[in-house]
């Protein structure tokens, strides 16, 4: 009677169907979708007529390498951190990822749509701020696009992992926006949001760089401007990768 | 009829039996289980034997282990002790292929708040190859009118009908239904009784915990009574009622449980 069973596992359909659904989801949690979209925008708006108009270096000007660099990591670092971990740990804490592991489905499709749609929202995002960027404060593109996508992409990957230890630590889903947040403005703290690095006492400027928040900046910002990129940044930001999924992995739970 | 399945071959309910599991004419069978939780003593050597078509009721009271029980079958929780074998397969090594043929409607479960009925029903019937069409899921579990309405927006009942047409989506061939009725008003009730029955008629095999005695006179060939985790009885409702010498399922289940777990005949 076994032997007529075959386990099949769900297809590009049901792939389809399940990102349709985050999708959905994050749609209808207004909070969640405004935020990360107007933050950035409104980072923007308040810094693009202080950063003036004269070119610092390569032809781009301070929005180019200062604001710019800032306004593109609130995106994945509000959805990655904050955003992301609160949707897993209501999964969890409403018995939703275990009623999907007794369906072929697993549980783990329902993270990975949920971290397309993420990806997704990231795009419109930066798509976004960079849109008014360009429209309306006359920003220039990277001296270096691929680096600038390169960049993008790996930092939106560390903003990940930080936010699968969110997901994997926090108790409730309460828990996990508020350590959600708390990491969001500590990163952001130590990596330029509320000013430079330069203002802050040595020590933490210097760790700061070296968080997912600061390095991302970094990075961005050279891109930008058409410098070299340090590898300390890279390094960091790969670190951050490889450290959220074996932290997430060993203490992930399910239910 | 068999009054308890764990004395299997003349053995003493509570030792190790060698019997070879892999029984090709039963759907269920799970032997010896056994669950703590910290102290508790969840789940106590239950040995259950469930013939394919059959509907098996289990009863007892709270706390009595029915959920560590089913779960345990459905492969949900490990079991400390014993063997689960659904249609010949171990639910948790060979998770992927149970998940195929094995429906389940859990106790506990609330579904993604924002999405609607008609939402949810789309998504559970991606995951099955010959998912049960939407439009006679609703009817099945009365939930037509409110088929655009959000999760979060239906009252308790009628979350519980669409976990109970979500448990049936995928035309399971063993369904395992925690407190199916429990919460239900009288006419929903019915609904869902006449929808068990159509299972019935299907040869789909149910395992169904409940509360309500008349339902499960109604619709479960045999009843397991469980009590402080142990299988006290396991007979037909009718043999049950015999057994307690009560006038009723209602009265026989209070005459056989919350008391000393009997020894097995
Ligand atoms: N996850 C758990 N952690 C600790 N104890 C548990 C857990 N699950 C069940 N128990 C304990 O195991 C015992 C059996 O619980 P179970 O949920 O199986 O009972 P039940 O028969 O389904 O009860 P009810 O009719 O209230 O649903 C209870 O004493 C309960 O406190
Ligand atoms: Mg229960």
């Amino acid at each position: 009677m076994s032997s007529a069973i075959v386990a099949r596992s769900p297809g590009p359909c049901a792939w389809l169907t399940l990102i349709r659904c985050e999708a959905k989801m994050v749609v209808r949690d207004t909070a969640g979708l405004v935020v990360p979209i107007g933050l950035p925008l409104l980072i923007l708006v308040m810094n693009a007529a202080a950063a003036g108009e004269q070119v610092v270096v390569n032809g781009r000007t301070a929005l180019d390498v200062h604001v710019l660099p800032l306004v593109f990591t609130v995106v994945p670092a509000t959805i990655g951190v904050v955003n992301m971990p609160s949707f897993v740990a209501y999964y969890r804490r409403a018995g939703i990822l275990r009623r999907l592991s007794v369906t072929p489905a697993s549980p783990v499709m329902v993270l990975i749509a949920q971290a397309v749609v993420s990806l997704i929202q990231t795009l419109i995002g930066i798509g976004a701020a960079f849109a008014v960027a360009l429209l309306v404060f006359d920003a220039n593109l990277p001296v270096r696009p691929a680096a600038a996508i390169g960049a993008a992409l790996l930092a939106t990957a560390a903003m990940y992992a930080t936010g699968m230890i969110v997901a994997a630590t926090a108790p409730t889903p309460n828990a996990a926006v508020a350590i959600g947040l708390v990491a969001f403005f500590a990163l952001g703290a130590l990596g330029g949001l509320f000013g430079g690095r330069e203002a802050l006492p040595e020590p933490l400027a210097v760790l700061g760089e070296r968080l997912p928040f600061g390095a991302t900046v970094e990075c961005v910002q050279a891109a930008w401007a058409g410098s070299a990129i340090d590898p300390v940044h890279l390094v960091s930001l790969a670190a951050t990768i490889v450290l959220g999924g074996v932290i997430s992995a060993v203490f992930f739970r399910w239910d | 009829m068999e009054r308890l399945t764990s004395g299997t071959g003349g053995r003493p309910a509570g030792l190790p039996t060698v019997v070879p599991m892999e029984d090709e004419s039963a759907a269920v069978v799970a032997r010896n289980l056994g669950k703590r939780y910290g102290g508790t003593v969840a789940v106590d050597d239950v040995s259950l034997r469930v013939e394919t078509g059959e509907i098996l009721g289990i009863l007892g009271a709270n706390g009595a282990g029915k959920t560590t029980t089913v779960e345990m079958i459905a492969g949900l929780r490990r079991p400390d002790r014993g063997h689960v074998r659904v249609l010949g397969l171990d639910p948790r090594r060979e998770r992927a292929k149970v998940r195929q043929v094995l429906g389940i409607q859990l106790q506990q479960a609330s579904l993604h708040h924002a999405l609607t009925v008609r939402e949810l029903i789309e998504m559970f019937a991606a995951f099955y190859p010959d998912p049960r069409p939407a439009g006679e899921l609703l009817e099945f579990v009365g939930l037509t009118s409110q088929r655009a309405t959000r999760f979060e927006k239906l009252s308790g009942g009628q979350q519980q009908r669409l976990s109970i047409a979500l448990a049936l989506i995928g035309r399971p061939r063993v369904a395992i239904l925690d407190e199916l009725t429990t919460g239900l008003d009288p006419r929903a009730r019915r609904q869902v009784w006449a929808m068990i029955e159509r299972l019935r008629d299907e040869e789909v095999t149910v395992i169904l915990v409940s509360h309500a005695m008349e339902e499960v006179e109604r619709l479960c060939h045999r009843v397991a009574l469980l009590d402080g985790g142990r299988l006290t009885a396991l007979d037909t409702p009718a043999g049950l009622v015999a057994r307690a010498g009560a006038g009723n399922l209602d009265e026989a289940f209070v005459a056989l449980s919350g008391k000393e777990p009997e020894e097995p005949a």
